[in-house]
């Protein structure tokens, strides 16, 4: 029911690393996600290496030119209702907002959220599929209503379960990832692993690495940022299908824009289809309608995930018109 | 087959990447929080790895008492309220963090104390439902949820308390909708949520006397 | 005192004579918390799973990960090396391995084949619970994967798997009044459609499980249970004891909707567990087996044809239900063609019902057995019936309201139907004209549509009956106790005996302590379920309370020495009719001190013969749909209820409340999922991935509206259940106004966006 464990409490983040970089050693940060996991018994633990207390690793501060640095371990209940987020990165602060459930976004950390273990059922459940080392994926042939109709590679159908993650990619975030070798930063949007680079790791983190911070660049004006999340029920639900849209608008025209899909794919999955369509475009019902064409195109859903092709393609209806009247009421 | 992700492109990044990449710079330093959860210190416990199989020291702060007790690592918050503490109002309905009868004020955040080791809950104030009386006197949210008949079963009850209880301590006069959004981490079988959202609200008006 | 100054007492009944109904009440019927609300909120309740005892033990129960294997070997040596490890029991062991059974059939505690998952193996103790857990994982296993079959709809197939020996085919009830054929031909319009509705997991907050702890032979077992007599009954047969020797106490617990109705086999590993150690042993289940093991409602599969004439009469109804209690006979479609045969007039009338095994874990009753999903059918079926011939859904109901019972043997009148003001006094609280004016003539262009949507019930029992005993004493002082073995679930038993017996004797009801669910130290009762506790405690407890008054009258008249017929009882004292002046304080009276105790025993009387009791329903509802996302909002629900006399207004409210919630779980987000196609092992056995109704899901806006008419056939109370009836019409409510928001009827539960999505594009290109 719950694995044996050692557990140490490092007084440093360097001593943190120290602990990780061992063999069987895991990060407890918020403790969501890691408990849940050992609680299944998804993965083996010898050590927790609790980095809960490292108070520098937590909060939200301007730096210079204008972005934001968020530490690994503010909680998403924190980054869903600081001012600045909500002002300036909207879709991170809707995204956060939208996470599990208050108490778990009250104790769930932002690195937490990004390195979060799947919620395949299969991965989570008595059995030994191809992200545990077997050699099976249970979902291809099985109950995969809820799992992915882009990138599973043919081998891991998962849907990444980040809200925070699709919102940070669409704002173009980098991750920073300090680790033995030191500092490191990568964009968001490549820190997920695609299954057929390695179906056994979820993010590109290094044995001893751990997520320090995100940083954001700064906010522009002309930014709408959004994310809108549809699931099978309204609380403590993972998305069925989800959008995270960051465009550059003038009036009601799209200058530039990424748009980033949950429920989706392993990974947060970036619709550059989406993007193409309507840049540099009005947001007019003909730019609607082919984005949400072009949202699906190339899916390859599975027996029982069919449904999302008309979800994926509505909600991003819902949320271009959403944006087009909002624009149209702010201008 | 069209392949839109493009997880090694990095050339797509079409918007102002300058801008968004000015000020990330390696000696911006991080503020800290101004409301840790966890004392941190130097403490010389803190550095030592403490083994699977044996039974540690740990001191909890709970209802503004302290408790010194043995516990393993892997011994949840929820636990050692309910079977080593007596403190048996804290309910166990899932242990998995996904029904919220075992929610408890940490500071005066709810948390889940069954997604919460023991050893984490060292050095920060820990309020559960009997912290909530005054000596027998029931607290306003009690209060309101007895008189509402805000619950069958009790089961969830302590737990949709106290997640009413830290949203009062945080937003003392809430809406319906952030009153619905606050316990929506509570599950209650018996279905008694819309006279839990009455008893909320009641609770606020009382504790706003 | 401690009486109700200012307010009558009831008459006395002369011995022998049966109470009449009450005239007025001044206690009963009134909005009234909990007699035990500062326990339940303040964290005081002592639950069976709060229990902590000196020595306790901590036991685990191993169970198949298979659905369908034989165990082969169990090998305990690794679960005993661990020192803190205090017993390990497993299969093959006589003085352990007992013979159990479900039904007529038998199996052990630990069967050599197992035939669902989460069957128990083995199972052990340790000195805490992690430990346990630890040596239950440590013991080895060898078993034989058999194959499954996990689909009840593939049961019958010639190449399934076979659950049992003889087959999957447990049994087929048939029913049949007049001719359906000939109703069909009269029928200007019939229709056929197939409905399915999802198996459900009941899931009370409270996890199943006891503490048991032995006395020398005597064994008690504190267990979160719904009948603890019930308990006690299966433990001492399985364990070969006097029931003597058996105590079960569940003061409080913890829901359990039907599951905690019966014993189940961690009872006995618990005590077997304690016996072997000599120690009290804790034993409840993780909330992930409580999934697999504890029962559920179990999946239906209907099809009915009905045939209606254009003015509105049935004509016929032709109702098929395979169906499946699990891997062990559990009446898997028990009750499911009761609203067909029962809820509306028809002449014609034929079911059949077909009961097969699969390899998933066995049903147990869940809140209305049956029902919700026969209304899930014919409700809906009415609603297009209605819109067939033109006419109103309320409208097409109200034309074919029954006053007698056409599904039971001998048409027995009901003894008191409120189903047409249920309906009437539904639609016009409910606004259903108007409602369904505006949603008929709302702007087809936007993407949220409003639908409003209704659906009537009756539920199959509701009237309860003997046997039931209480006993209630009187003190020196004038306060009371009253002593139940009937369990509080939840619904707020003790609340309303407290306010029975306070209203019979005048006193006020907080100076009413109760004693409830000890089969050591309460009278006897049967398990709470089946809506069937008020209705049969009630009137009990009202006979206790007419005996102890009978009693201080004959006291009085000793002592007065004035005929017992001239006094009156009026709560504060004894007053004599034909002299005012001649009274006597009910303190004073000096039998009463020198017994200081006046004992009042009371008997659940029978019910009428020849007539029926149940309770009525109808529901309405309004939802909202995002025709873009298939996202379904509730917004506002009503519920009439004809359940006879209110006994306590609020928490009449909080079972309407509780009633709708759950159908709304039904209608919108739950369903068991089983990997049928490669390993039958249930993938969502949790509260993340088995979606309960969060407090998002459900409107804040869910009203109850009594329709009260105290029946005073059915027993000295006037009181019918309610907490059945509150549930069924609520899913298929839900379906009909989605169908009236969108013009899509959603014949297979559970309405969410993974259907409503795809059915609306399917829509969409349909033109």
């Amino acid at each position: 029911m719950m694995a044996h464990f050692s557990y140490v409490r490092p007084r440093s983040l360097k001593e943190a690393i120290g602990h990780l970089a061992e063999n069987g050693a895991r990060v407890h940060a918020g403790g969501t996600d890691l408990l849940g996991c050992l609680r299944d018994q998804v993965f083996d633990v010898r050590k927790v290496v609790s980095i809960s207390g490292l108070s520098a690793m937590r909060g939200v501060e301007q730096v210079a030119g204008g972005g934001l640095r968020i530490g690994a371990l503010t909680t998403i209940a924190e980054i869903s209702e600081h001012p600045l987020i909500r002002k300036h990165y909207t879709a991170l602060a809707q995204g956060a907002s939208e996470v599990a459930s208050p108490q778990l976004r009250n104790q769930g950390t932002l690195g937490g959220n990004l390195c979060q273990k799947p919620r395949c059922w299969y991965y989570r459940g008595e059995f030994h599929c191809m992200r545990k080392g077997g050699d099976v994926c249970y979902a291809a042939g099985g109950e995969n209503q809820f799992h992915c109709i882009f990138g599973s590679g043919g081998r891991c159908f998962i849907v990444h379960p980040s809200d925070t993650a699709p919102a940070l990619s669409a704002l173009d975030a980098q991750v920073e990832i300090t680790g033995p070798g030191g500092l490191r930063t990568m964009p968001v949007e490549n820190f997920h692993v695609h299954p057929e680079d390695d179906v056994l790791r979820e993010t590109w983190l290094e044995r001893g690495e751990i997520v320090t911070a995100v940083r954001l660049p700064a906010p522009q004006a002309s930014l709408k940022s959004t994310y809108r999340k549809i699931r099978a029920r309204r609380a403590w639900d993972f998305a069925l299908a989800g959008a995270a849209l960051a465009l550059e608008l003038d009036g009601d025209r799209v200058v530039d824009g990424r748009v980033v899909l949950s429920g989706a794919a392993p990974v947060p999955w970036r619709s550059l289809l989406v993007e193409d369509t309507i840049r540099g475009k009005t947001l007019d019902d003909r730019t609607i309608d082919a984005a949400a064409d072009a949202v699906v195109k190339g899916a390859r859903p599975l027996a029982k995930n069919k449904y999302k092709l008309p979800l994926f393609r509505g909600m991003i209806q819902e949320e271009l018109r959403r944006i087009h009247q909002s624009a149209g009421a702010d201008g | 087959m069209e392949k839109p992700n493009p997880k090694r492109s990095l050339s797509n990044h079409r918007i102002s990447r300058r801008s968004f990449m000015a000020g990330v710079g390696a000696g911006t330093v991080c503020v800290a929080a101004s409301s840790r959860l966890f004392a941190s210190g130097g403490g010389e416990k803190e550095e030592e790895v403490i083994n699977a199989d044996s039974l540690s020291k740990l001191s909890l702060h709970i209802n503004a008492r302290d408790h010194h007790l043995l516990v393993e690592p892997r011994w949840s918050l929820l636990y050692v309220l309910r079977e080593k503490l007596g403190l048996t109002g804290t309910k166990e309905g899932c242990s998995r963090g996904e029904c919220g009868a075992c929610t408890v004020l940490i500071g005066h955040v709810p948390r889940y104390a069954c997604l919460t080791l023991a050893l984490e809950a060292e050095g920060a104030e820990i309020t559960t439902v009997e912290g909530l009386l005054n000596g027998e006197e029931l607290g306003a949210v009690q209060t309101a949820f007895a008189e509402e008949d805000a619950f069958q079963c009790g089961y969830c009850t302590p737990g949709q308390i106290m997640s009413v209880e830290g949203l009062l301590r945080k937003n003392p006069s809430p809406t319906t909708e952030e009153i619905r959004i606050a316990v929506s981490g509570n599950l209650c079988r018996c279905g008694a949520y819309s006279h839990i959202f009455k008893a909320a609200e009641k609770a606020a008006k009382a504790r706003s006397k | 005192m401690y009486y109700t100054e200012g307010l009558p007492v009831p008459e006395t009944p002369s011995p022998g004579e049966t109470p009449g109904p009450w005239e007025r009440t001044d206690v009963v019927g009134k909005p009234r918390p909990r007699v035990d609300a500062y326990e339940r909120v303040s964290g005081t309740a002592v639950y069976p799973s709060d229990i902590v005892l000196p020595r306790m033990l901590y036991g685990a129960i191993l169970r198949c990960p298979h659905p369908h294997a034989q165990v082969k070997k169990v090998d305990t040596t690794a679960a005993e090396a661990p020192p803190r490890v205090r017993a390990v029991i497993g299969p093959g062991d006589p003085k352990t391995d007992l013979p159990w059974s479900f039904r007529d059939v038998k199996t052990t505690l630990f069967p050599k084949t197992c035939r669902f998952e989460g069957e128990p193996v083995a199972a052990v103790a340790a000195e805490t619970l992690y430990q346990a857990w630890d040596a239950a994982g440590a013991v080895r296993v060898d078993y034989k994967v058999l194959p499954h079959v996990s689909d009840e709809r593939r049961a019958l197939e010639k190449d399934a798997p076979k659950v049992h020996e003889n087959g999957n085919k447990l049994k087929t009830d048939t029913y049949s009044r007049g001719d359906v054929e000939k109703g069909f031909f009269e029928a200007d319009v019939v229709l056929e459609q197939h409905y399915r509705t999802e198996a459900e997991v009941h899931t009370p907050l409270e996890l199943h499980g006891c503490v048991a702890n032995w006395d020398g032979d005597v064994l008690t077992i504190w267990e979160s249970t719904q009948g603890v007599y019930a308990v006690q009954s299966r433990v001492a047969e399985v364990l070969g004891l006097p029931l003597s020797k058996v105590r079960v106490i569940g003061h409080y617990m913890g829901g359990g909707f039907g599951s905690k109705l019966q014993t189940s086999r961690y009872s006995i590993v618990a005590a077997l567990l304690a016996k072997k150690t000599g120690r009290p042993v804790k034993s409840f289940l993780p909330r992930e087996a409580t999934f697999l093991a504890m029962g559920n409602r179990p999946p239906s599969n209907m099809t009915l044809k009905a045939g209606v004439k254009k003015d509105g009469t049935l004509t016929a109804l032709s109702f098929t239900c395979l169906g499946t209690g699990g891997a062990y006979p559990a009446g898997g479609t028990s009750l499911v063609d009761w609203q067909i045969r029962d809820l509306y007039l028809c002449p014609h009338v034929r079911t059949e019902c077909t009961d097969v095994y699969i390899n998933a874990g066995p049903a147990r009753p869940f809140r209305a057995p049956g029902h919700p999903q026969c209304s899930w059918a014919l409700e809906q079926m009415l609603d297009a019936l209605a819109e067939a011939i033109g006419m109103d859904p309320v409208a097409l109901r109200l034309k074919n309201v029954p006053d007698y019972s056409q599904g039971r043997e001998g048409n027995p009148p009901y003894t008191t139907t409120g189903l047409k003001q249920c309906f009437k006094e539904g639609a016009r609280r409910f606004g259903w004209e108007k409602a369904r004016r505006k949603t008929a003539g709302q702007e087809k262009k936007g993407h949220l549509r409003r639908g409003v949507g209704m659906a009537g019930s009756v539920w199959f029992v509701g009237g309860g009956g003997p046997p039931s005993t209480v006993i209630l004493k009187l003190f020196s002082d004038g306060s009371a106790n009253l002593n139940m073995g009937a369990s509080d679930i939840g619904t707020g038993t003790k609340t309303v005996m407290a306010m029975v017996a306070a209203e019979e004797l005048g006193l006020r009801p907080e100076m009413i302590r109760i004693e409830h669910a000890d089969t050591g130290t309460t009278q006897y009762a049967t398990p709470s379920g089946g809506s069937k506790t008020v209705p049969t405690e009630a009137p009990t407890v009202r006979d206790a309370a007419v005996q102890v008054k009978r009693r201080l009258l004959q006291m009085a008249a000793e002592e007065m020495d004035l005929p017992v017929e001239d006094l009156r009882y009026t709560g504060d004292d004894i007053v004599s009719r034909s002299r005012p002046d001649r009274r006597i304080r009910i303190v004073d009276i000096s039998g009463l001190k020198r017994q200081g105790v006046v004992v009042g025993v009371g008997h659940r009387g029978p019910n009428p013969e020849k007539k029926t009791v149940n309770p009525f329903c109808a529901q309405f509802c309004e939802v909202e749909v995002n025709t873009r996302t298939g996202e379904l909002r509730i917004l506002r629900f009503l519920s009439t209820n004809e359940s006879g006399r209110v006994m306590n207004r609020l928490t009449f409210d909080s079972q309407v409340i509780g009633g709708v919630t759950m159908g709304i779980g039904l209608a919108a987000t739950e369903m068991r999922i089983l990997d049928a196609n490669r390993t039958g092992k249930m993938v969502n056995r949790n509260w993340h991935d088995y979606k309960l109704p969060t407090s998002l899901d459900v409107p804040a806006d869910i009203v109850g509206v009594p329709i009260e008419m105290p029946d005073a056939e059915a027993n000295i109370s006037g009181a019918k259940g309610l907490g059945e009836p509150v549930t069924i019409p609520t899913a298929a409510a839900v379906a009909n106004a989605v169908y009236d928001a969108v013009g899509i009827r959603i014949t297979e539960s559970p309405i969410n966006p993974l259907k409503l999505s795809s059915l609306l594009e399917q829509q969409k290109k349909e033109g």
